[in-house]
């Protein structure tokens, strides 16, 4: 229904122009454009804008922990200057700011990051060209899930410079710390970022209903469940984790929204105190509620962050064996019962609030379940690289690297899944080094690597293999570099949340040795970030100066992507593509060559 | 599911609801003796009644329309 | 290429695109009303002893008119009655039919919102009062002869606001009697009572907002979010019956398809209603 209007609009414009070929204007092509490989490059660019930015408040907080009460070098008088006295006296990082820095990183690195580029640009430029679809089912709600999403990127961006700036209490956003900030200025930080979520929350919501609806109905001609890709599955899945688990915590939100607003006390307990004077509310409310309404978001999210990882670098290692991909099937399952599975362990998160020890096993046993299909499908991966040829390209590289990454970081949540050994480790580095395991070299190679391979496609260029290689060894070194420490400090209790990096924890002038390794976790970092500036620089000269694709299939892979003109024109397909066979047809014996593309009848 | 489908379900739905406004209403006269719960008792138990009746009418009114 | 499916249903699913965007919508909106649902129940529960229930009160009972509840409850059941019929008769093609089952349900959305606005009217410019001796008051007030609106946000009372304008009474023209479900006792006073009380007896003073209690915070929560539903849904049914009533010459398959996907929606929205009912205004 969305479609036929805007057709219709297109062709009335065209008629009254009196020429056949109107060019859309720049506002209506690269703005408001209702194609999904425009909104997947809009949704790319401005995610890998936000990557870097999420970056550097991370680098600064980083200085702040190895150097604690030092000016930082090169930007403080900077910040000083923007965010005024109170937030840097002489660009020294003060405990507000660091707070702050801290609930941004994570804020803008899951929700306005990582989410974005998997599920907006990855998710909006593949699926629809792999199962065969001209377009999305709702093109029109797709640009408005993008609008929404940068609308809410601007008011985060902003909330930086409100007096008072930016939200502090953690990417969790914790009640009733979140709602006693700031008692005077009710229109705080927190308040932005909870508009801010709102129209995240709305973005998403837009975006998985359309994707679902994409799937199930824009299949092509013979393009059956089982035939497609694995990574049309992830984000079959992750559509339906966005669904169904956003809005609880837009019901949160709201009513964080009404404590910080009107005075209400969703969240509050009688008897509060702040600063020494009790809080002037009706109190009643429940701190537990919102832990409830944020996790029953927050861990289906972090399946959000690596399920359509996964999906890609399942194409490019198939794409790079050149065999078949070992237990598709099983696969499938498993993402389908992670997808179930994670709506019932979010209070793993939670052992320590003292919600009983029945609650407690409750959710240790699923998530002792949830973990099985996790290693099935990290296994069927693994096993699949068996006798393999496989290529090594930039692309395979990150995929390959991904593999013992994200299983360093699985196995260390085992650890955390178990409440006896949860309240040793909980809010201690130890959790900080787990989940970035699985999001930083995880979720991130995944990234690159499939920046890496659909390059080609999307600009009808290859990106340099040289210093994509440089790219790579140097993040897989750094990478380990920075976070694999933190499993030493988390071991030796360190705090997550302390800005002078665990010296007040550890008593002053008492250095259990893990206090050192902040130095080696910054100076990696800095050698993180240099290792980016090749592919940054690979990014951009390859888009004019790269060597051009031979074909439109120039990595010689299956899938229906690969069958159309590159870069694929508005529509997508030149004639209606029809699927003949499964994704990751291989080196299937007696075929005339290595690889037998789903769109050829023979 | 079809607005047809829907639309039996939202009836089937608000005969429980009426069902237990009426019950609702019952214990309310029983505790209190006063006889406007009882009025409304009654009142809710006939629409009950009432939303059932329309139900069958509107099942066989629309019967050539599919439920999916 | 065009986009398949826009009106017509695909074969296998049976479905064309619409209807499955507004059933995974719909979806989304159950998790929503579930989530705040959900957070009223544990909020109750969990609440400290003599505080949901009140003790000198019995709050949340009483504190909601059932008749008028009732009564929008009978309001949205018609519309969406009528809202299944309107689309009928698109479906027998009598388009006129059509029109004035929409506009009736369109009118019933609005009556709705109406009555709404006057119980959200009623509740803002009620005030509970808690005395020193445990006991509390609930009615009008009258600060020196000036009875506050609640729409001049100024106009807010609190005990603090009293002792800063050096108040030193003020009247309550107070509730009648009711019994513990809410009614107003038969043989209670009727007559709205005025009553004299020093505000150095008030211990706590609070229109009934959120921010006087969590029942007040969850009831208009939902009700509000509800009601924006009903004004959406109501803006688009009115939309499909008038200006958007074009297609139904152009593409009649799919201005069918539009009623129903709006029909849909409008189910959902008195579905949330008719759960939401019982639980905030009988329970
Ligand atoms: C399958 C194996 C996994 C298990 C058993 C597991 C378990 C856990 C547990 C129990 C915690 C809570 C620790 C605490 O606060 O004390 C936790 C935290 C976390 N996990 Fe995992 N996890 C797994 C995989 C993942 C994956 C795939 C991601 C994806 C990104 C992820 C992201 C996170 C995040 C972001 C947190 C920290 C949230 C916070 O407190 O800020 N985990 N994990
Ligand atoms: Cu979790």
């Amino acid at each position: 229904m969305q479609s036929t209007a805007s057709h219709a609009h297109t062709s009335a414009t065209d008629s009254s122009h009196g020429h056949a070929h109107h060019e859309p204007g720049f506002f209506s092509k690269y703005i408001f454009s209702t194609d999904h490989k425009v909104i997947g490059i809009q949704y790319g660019v401005s995610a890998l804008l936000f990557l870097l930015f999420g970056f550097f408040l991370m680098l600064a907080m980083r200085f702040q922990l190895a150097n604690p009460g030092k000016p930082v070098p090169l930007v403080g008088p900077l910040l000083e200057k923007v965010l005024g006295e109170d937030m840097a006296k002489a660009g020294v990082m003060g405990g507000d700011l660091y707070n702050s820095f801290g609930a941004m990183h994570g804020t803008i690195m899951v929700f306005l990051a990582i989410v974005p580029v998997l599920f907006g640009a990855f998710g909006n430029y593949v699926t629809p060209l792999q199962i065969g679809a001209p377009d999305m089912a709702f093109p029109r709600l797709n640009m408005a899930s993008f609008h929404a999403y940068f609308l809410g990127g601007v008011v985060m961006i902003a909330s930086f410079f409100t007096p008072g700036g930016a939200a502090r209490s953690g990417w969790t956003s914790y009640s009733p710390l979140a709602s006693v900030t700031d008692l005077v200025n009710r229109f705080d930080g927190q308040t932005y970022w909870l508009m801010g979520m709102v129209l995240l929350i709305t973005s998403s919501l837009l975006g998985s209903v359309n994707f679902i609806a994409t799937i199930i109905q824009l299949r092509c001609r013979g393009m059956s469940w089982m035939r497609m890709p694995f990574f049309v599955w992830a984000q079959f899945v992750t559509g339906f984790l966005l669904l169904l688990a956003f809005p609880p915590l837009e019901a949160a939100g709201l009513m964080q929204l009404m404590d910080n607003l009107f005075g209400s006390s969703f969240f509050l307990p009688q008897g509060l105190v702040v600063s020494g004077s009790p809080l002037q509310v009706s109190g009643g409310g429940s701190p537990l509620l919102w832990q409830h309404l944020f996790w029953f978001l927050g861990h289906p999210e972090v399946y959000v962050l690596i399920l359509p990882a996964i999906g890609i670098v399942t194409e490019v290692i198939s794409n790079n064996i050149r065999k078949p991909l070992w237990g598709y099937k099983s696969m499938v399952y498993s993402v389908m019962s992670i997808g179930f599975l994670s709506f019932i362990v979010w209070a793993h998160h939670m052992y320590l609030t003292g919600m009983g020890t029945k609650v407690a096993t409750f959710f240790q046993t699923t998530t002792m379940m949830i973990s099985i299909p996790s290693v099935i499908i990290l296994t069927a991966l693994f096993i699949s690289l068996w006798g393999g040829s496989i290529r090594f390209n930039s692309a395979s590289l990150f995929a390959l690297s991904f593999l013992p990454m994200f299983g360093i970081g699985g196995l260390t949540g085992l650890p955390l899944g178990f409440n006896a050994s949860d309240i040793f480790l909980h809010d201690s580095y130890y959790v900080i080094g787990h989940f970035h395991y699985v999001v930083a070299p995880g979720t991130m190679f995944a990234v690159f690597a499939g920046i890496y391979y659909w390059f080609p496609k999307i600009t009808g260029r290859h990106m340099n293999e040289l210093l994509g290689k440089l790219h790579w060894a140097g993040s897989l070194f750094f990478m380990n570099c920075v976070f694999a420490p933190m499993f030493i400090q988390g071991f030796k209790g360190m705090s997550r949340r302390m800005s002078d990096g665990g010296t007040t924890y550890f008593g002053l002038g008492v250095d259990p040795g893990v206090l050192k390794l902040n130095n080696m976790i910054f100076w990696s970092a800095i050698g993180l970030g240099i290792c980016q500036i090749p592919f940054i620089i690979n990014f951009f000269s390859s888009i004019f100066m790269g060597k051009r694709a031979a074909s439109d299939n120039p990595w010689q892979a299956t899938t229906l992507e690969w069958s159309t003109p590159t870069p694929p024109p508005h529509g997508n397909f030149l004639q209606e593509p029809v699927a003949y066979r499964g994704p990751y047809e291989y080196s299937v014996p007696g075929a005339k060559s290595d690889f037998s593309p789903q769109g050829d009848k023979n | 599911m079809s607005l047809k489908a829907f639309h039996i379900v939202f009836v089937a739905a608000s005969v429980i609801l009426m069902a237990f406004l009426s019950g609702w209403s019952f214990l309310a006269y029983q505790e209190t003796h006063s006889t406007e719960y009882l009025v409304w008792s009654l009142c809710a138990a006939s629409s009950v009644v009432g939303l059932v009746i329309y139900g069958r009418f509107f099942l066989r009114k629309l019967r050539n329309i599919s439920f999916l | 290429m065009e986009i398949p499916y826009t009106y017509k249903a695909r074969p296998d699913t049976g479905l064309y695109n619409a209807k499955v965007g507004i059933w995974l919508f719909l979806a989304s909106e159950i998790m929503l009303f579930g989530a705040l649902f959900s957070a009223y129940i544990l909020l109750r529960v969990s609440a400290p002893v003599g505080f949901w229930p009140d003790v000198a009160l019995a709050w949340p009972r009483g504190l909601l008119n059932i008749p008028i509840g009732t009564f929008n409850t009978a309001v949205l059941i018609t519309s969406s009655v009528t809202v299944v019929l309107a689309w009928a008769a698109l479906k027998m093609n009598n388009f006129a039919r059509f029109r004035v089952y929409m506009v009736i349900t369109v009118l019933c959305a609005f009556a709705f919102l109406g009555i709404k606005s006057f119980e959200y009217n009623d509740k803002f410019s009620h005030y509970v009062i808690r005395l020193q001796d445990g006991k509390a008051l609930t009615g009008h007030i009258e600060v020196d002869g000036k009875h506050p609106r609640f729409w001049n946000f100024s106009d807010q009372w609190s005990v603090a606001k009293l002792a800063e304008q050096k108040v030193a009474k003020i009247k309550v023209e107070m509730d009648p009697e009711r019994d513990v479900h809410g009614h107003v006792k038969a043989h209670g006073s009727h007559d709205h009572e005025v009553r004299e009380v020093a505000v150095s007896d008030i211990v706590f003073m609070g229109s009934y907002t959120p921010a006087t209690h969590p029942f007040f915070a969850v009831y208009f929560l939902i009700t509000a979010l509800h009601g924006l539903h009903v004004l959406g849904g109501a803006l688009v049914l009115g939309y499909f019956a008038f200006p958007g009533a074009k297609m139904w010459k152009s593409n009649p398959e799919q201005f069918i398809n539009r009623i129903e996907v709006g029909g849909l929606f409008w189910h959902f929205v008195d579905l949330v209603w008719i759960f939401l009912f019982p639980v905030v205004y009988l329970l």
